[in-house]
């Protein structure tokens, strides 16, 4: 499949979650969905639809790849590139100096002004 | 809370099926992988059918219109192909105004023609030394109603001498701009609008001799606009005939070179 060029940041929270669940280490479509409903992995209600086509244009660029070794033929392993890693990077950053600046505005529910 | 084995099998075969709804790439490439995740899911006994089902139709529903759309951006949108069919549009546009703008002119210069001889013959007359009033033919055209040409000579200054022509009952008097023209080049053939909704195809020529002045042949062009309004309608047909065979072609076109890849 041809090479697209990097998303920009903010992500999708879709591409977020998948980046987000693969950092941990190579998984198939359902572990992904499962990491991304679950709240610390950026609780996104996703269908099988939605993750491959996210997987597809991930693939096309260059954030992800499939693995392919499985234990099931229909089973299919994705890893995360070392841009897909580096794309993952930017974006927390980003949300973590979002993070911080709401802190420090007081706004999140345990914060404060620091 | 154990799951029934017969309704995890109608569910996956159900599933099966809307999968066939995906553009066929998409689908050859995936549809294994996301069959396996949805039985994954229904085989997943922490997540509750209730809360899945409606999930993953609403995931069709965006994903199916997401896929598909993709399909037709990577088939249709291609800068060489939206050139193309760009190119054709224009191609199609010139031609469509040309169907219309040439025969009007040809129709327009040929409305002039009996005006010319009319004109010409009075002109001549005149200059003959024949009275205005004797070398316009006798009769009344009425000028919002009549289809028949007629002729009206005028005196230097652009006073009416004698007239077949009637507007409203009166001899209608000639624009003084055509009067600077006609003094100057002899001849004047313009479209004249004497009144709302009255357009006629005009001709006036400059007469010398003993009876110095201007004479004025004209005719009533509303078949003409009748015969320009049905020009229009047909070049506006073949326009979106032309415009309807570049949209089939260019698809027909995307479509046979589309990337397998898509």
């Amino acid at each position: 499949m041809a090479k697209g060029t990097a998303p920009a940041t903010p992500l999708t929270p879709a591409v977020f979650a998948i980046l987000l669940s693969l950092a941990e280490g190579d998984k198939h479509g359902y572990h992904i969905m499962k990491d991304a409903r679950a709240p610390q992995g950026g609780g996104i209600q996703m269908g099988p639809g939605t993750l491959y086509g996210s997987l597809d244009r991930m693939m096309r660029d260059g954030l992800v790849k499939e693995t392919g070794t499985s234990d099931d033929e229909r089973r299919r392993y994705y890893r995360l590139t070392k841009l897909g890693q580096s794309v993952l990077e930017v974006e927390l950053e980003r949300l973590h100096a979002a993070v911080s600046s709401a802190h420090a505005l007081g706004l999140l529910p345990h914060g404060g002004r620091s | 809370m154990t799951r029934s084995p017969s309704a995890t099998g109608r569910l996956d075969r159900l599933y099966a099926l809307a999968l066939c709804l995906y553009p066929a790439p998409f689908r050859q490439g995936y549809g294994l992988a996301m069959s396996q995740t949805f039985r994954d899911a229904l085989n997943d006994q922490a997540l509750s059918r209730r809360t899945f089902i409606p999930l993953v139709l609403r995931d069709l529903l965006t994903s199916l219109a997401k896929e598909h759309l993709a399909m037709l951006r990577e088939t249709f949108a291609r800068p060489a192909l939206v050139l193309n069919a760009l190119i054709l549009v224009g191609i199609s546009t010139v031609i469509a105004m040309a169907i219309y703008v040439i025969p009007l002119q040809v129709l327009r210069l040929g409305t002039d023609d009996p005006q010319v001889e009319l004109a010409g013959n009075l002109t001549w007359q005149i200059e003959q030394g024949i009275a205005p009033a004797d070398a316009v033919p006798n009769g009344t055209v009425e000028m919002a109603r009549s289809l028949s040409p007629f002729v009206a000579a005028y005196d230097e200054q652009g006073r009416p001498l004698a007239s077949q022509a009637r507007l409203n009952g009166q001899t209608p008097t000639l624009p003084p701009g055509i009067l600077d023209f006609v003094r100057q080049h002899g001849e004047d053939r313009f479209t004249w609008k004497p009144s709302q909704g009255i357009r006629i195809a005009a001709v006036v020529q400059r007469v010398d001799g003993s009876h110095p002045g201007f004479v004025l042949a004209g005719r009533s062009m509303r078949e003409e606009a009748a015969r320009q309004g049905l020009l229009k309608q047909l070049a506006g047909l073949a326009w979106i005939a032309m415009l309807g065979l570049v949209f089939l072609g260019t698809v027909c076109l995307g479509w046979c070179t589309r990337p397998r890849s898509a």
